[in-house]
């Protein structure tokens, strides 16, 4: 193999890669696989970039790139949102024009907007972790094709300081079933290495093992009920990433990256489309049932209950977007009472607990019924 | 040299494989979290029984069981009428106008139920093996026994089993309930009417001397009339479970049915206000000579439902 042959000759062939670059400097001063495929030119014999005359323009490359690539990233932050929510706005009316503009006219930008966040902040922080940690996998790897794999680029170009973003954000949105998962792929985009622990193997062994049993200790528990229930998928989730995030970090063999770059591109814009049309189909407004009927009180019995969204409600009347489809305009005096929803969508997949926390939820939404713990399904819901 | 070389391409084989593994991880939570749940909802159950999509819910009551069903000012009240209300509230029919409760007599039960006049039985109903060939069963929501209530002339002359048989006293019971079955294994003679409530107006009547049933519909009769009555504890030896009596076609609402009173009892389990404890506070608690709890309920569905995510401590 054309890897092994030039890193046969090379004397820091044993050495790990050193981690992702986030500072300018070419991947091919520090990586023991940076000639070019088949070459058996030592990586010894590279000019170091320091002292590099094309450092200066690399540099200046890389800037104009940020520059750029900061300017697409406001466009994507101010538009995506934007228009996510117009699309959303017209799935919530059902299509009709007349109620999406009845939506339109009722539904602040910034409630949109927010709205938009409440539910989109988990798809955004997973194509953003799954993007950094592929990056960082192929910008570590990606050096040896000839034009650089796209995720390894924005990588490159992305700050520090957002991709650790991106991980505190999926660290509080993600649910806790999901949540080892970004060990690998924090090691993967930072490219961290055990040997980053402790410069004794040994030592690096008893504090990798300390730590992977108390992890285990602290899900004993749900492991335990995982295995009685016969869920194999959720102790796979919650037992094997952080084994992975101990070798996920380094190079890959070129014939991988050459498979791994186009394929994961593609996956992650197919699974973005495919994550959100759930997205943009989850309603704008809360699920409401009113309870309507005439006035007085001898009709006790023909009440009627209206299940669907308040769009707004004025002196006059109160308009409902029917889940069912259709706007009713109900006025306020037959209105009797009103309670708030869940929606089927929010039912869980799993039986399962970490400690009183269920699987499903995010740190913020475990923390939040811990907040306000009785949660009450009202019948009319029903 | 040799050595690190293949210690780099066992890293480099380490490394694909923990990239690979990671990303058939990744994509099997994604694809795991967009599938619909495995186990059933309330809401599918609710979607499979024949209630779904009625406006009202008809439940079926005693109305001259004092403590457990009666009529007081033309409103249901009693510990069965408040369980019946707990159930209904969680199958989504809360607040009088959803409920519509049906007076059956203790003979009624099973036809009523059979023929659809009612969707649910809540009235001291025993849960036995021949009843569960015609109707189904989801409980107990109470463990009872059976006892025998005398009038204060007797309170020293009616005292066991053996008494019960002595000629010269007429013991009455309710006609189709599991006492009067009891009482014929015990070779003891009955006069049977149709309710218990009949039995206590012939012994104030003087036309019977003693009249036997469940502990629970007896207290009533004390609490009825404090100063005319005593209940005397004899052994008869089984226990009775009441249990919410559902038509026998109807499978899925037997298992909410099941699924609400298991929700109870696990809210009284924690140490939480339960519906049955509020029930059994206001409306036998104060009667019965021992305290009683919630028993667990039997073949109980694993269902999800939207507060499963809920903290339980």
């Amino acid at each position: 193999m054309s890897t092994a042959a030039a890193t046969a000759e090379d004397p820091d062939a044993g050495r790990p890669p050193s981690p992702l670059p986030r500072t300018p400097v070419p991947p091919a001063a520090s990586s023991p696989s940076a000639t070019p495929a088949g070459s058996t030119t030592p990586a010894t014999h590279v000019v170091p970039a320091a002292a590099s005359p094309t450092r200066f323009d690399g540099d200046g490359d890389l800037a104009e790139r940020r520059a750029r690539a900061s300017q697409s990233f406001w466009t994507a932050v101010v538009g995506v949102p934007a228009i996510f929510s117009v699309l959303r706005l017209g799935i919530e009316a059902g299509g009709e024009l007349q109620t999406t503009l009845l939506l339109v006219a009722n539904v602040g930008p910034v409630n949109l907007l927010a709205g938009f966040l409440t539910t989109a902040a988990r798809l955004l922080s997973t194509v953003l972790v799954a993007v950094f940690a592929l990056g960082g996998v192929l910008a570590v790897s990606g050096h040896r094709m000839r034009r650089r794999p796209l995720f390894a680029r924005w990588a490159e170009i992305t700050p520090s300081w957002f991709v650790a973003a991106s991980f505190l954000m999926a660290l509080v949105t993600w649910p806790l079933l999901f949540l080892p998962l970004l060990l690998p792929t924090f090691a993967a985009a930072f490219q961290l290495r055990p040997e980053r622990l402790h410069e004794r193997p040994t030592v690096r062994a008893l504090v990798i093992v300390a730590a992977y049993a108390g992890y285990l200790w602290l899900l004993v528990p749900t492991l335990r009920d995982a295995w009685r229930q016969g869920e194999v998928l959720p102790i796979a989730l919650l037992v094997v990433p952080p084994v992975l995030a101990l070798f996920v970090a380094g190079p890959l063999p070129r014939v991988v990256i050459r498979l791994l770059a186009p394929v994961t591109q593609l996956a992650v814009l197919v699974v973005l489309v495919w994550a959100a049309l759930p997205v943009i189909s989850t309603p704008v407004l809360p699920l409401t049932v009113t309870t309507v009927g005439q006035p007085d009180a001898a009709s006790a019995g023909a009440a009627e209950e209206i299940r669907g969204h308040v769009v707004t409600t004025d002196d006059v009347n109160m308009v409902i977007l029917q889940e069912r489809g259709g706007v009713r305009y109900v006025p306020v005096e037959h209105v009797r009472g009103q309670v708030l929803c869940p929606s089927e969508e929010e039912l869980p997949r799993y039986r399962l607990r970490i400690h009183d926390f269920h699987v499903e939820d995010s740190l913020l939404e475990g923390l939040g019924r811990r907040v306000r713990p009785v949660h009450r399904v009202d019948a009319a819901c029903r | 040299m040799s050595a690190s070389l293949s210690s780099f391409r066992w890293r480099s084989v380490a490394t694909t494989a923990a990239v690979a593994l990671t990303l058939l991880l990744g994509a099997a939570a994604g694809c795991d979290s967009r599938q619909e749940p495995d186990l059933p909802s309330v809401q599918e159950k609710l979607r499979e029984s024949h209630i779904w999509g009625q406006p009202v819910l008809r439940v079926g009551v005693a109305d001259d069981e004092p403590l457990m069903g009666e009529v007081r000012d033309g409103v249901h009240i009693g510990f069965d009428v408040e369980i019946a209300r707990y159930i209904a509230a969680s199958l989504g029919y809360e607040g009088e106008h959803r409920i519509e409760f049906v007076t059956v007599s203790t003979e009624d039960r099973i036809p009523a139920l059979q023929g659809g006049i009612v969707d649910l039985v809540v009235s001291s109903f025993s849960i036995t093996e021949d009843r569960k060939k015609q109707v189904s069963f989801a409980g107990p929501y109470f463990v009872t026994t059976q006892e025998v209530l005398v009038p204060n002339r007797h309170r020293s002359a009616i005292r066991t089993i053996e008494d019960l048989r002595n000629p010269q006293y007429k013991i009455c019971t309710s006609g189709g309930s599991t006492t009067e079955a009891e009482l014929e294994k015990h070779q003891v003679p009955t006069l049977v009417v149709k309710d218990v409530w009949d039995c206590v107006k012939g012994i104030r009547a003087g036309k019977y001397d003693a009249v036997s049933s469940d502990e629970t519909i007896l207290a009533g009769f004390v609490a009825r009339h404090p100063t005319e009555f005593e209940i005397v504890d004899m052994p008869f030896g089984t226990s009775e479970l009441l249990g919410v009596g559902v038509p026998i076609g109807d499978p899925a609402l037997r298992d909410l049915v099941a699924y609400f009173l298991d929700k109870s009892y696990q809210q009284g389990r924690n140490g939480e206000a339960s519906p049955w404890q509020t029930a059994y506070n206001r409306t036998l608690g104060p009667w019965l000579r021992s305290e009683k709890r919630q028993p667990q309920p039997l073949d109980v569905p694993k269902l999800v439902d939207f507060d499963d995510k809920a903290p339980r401590r």
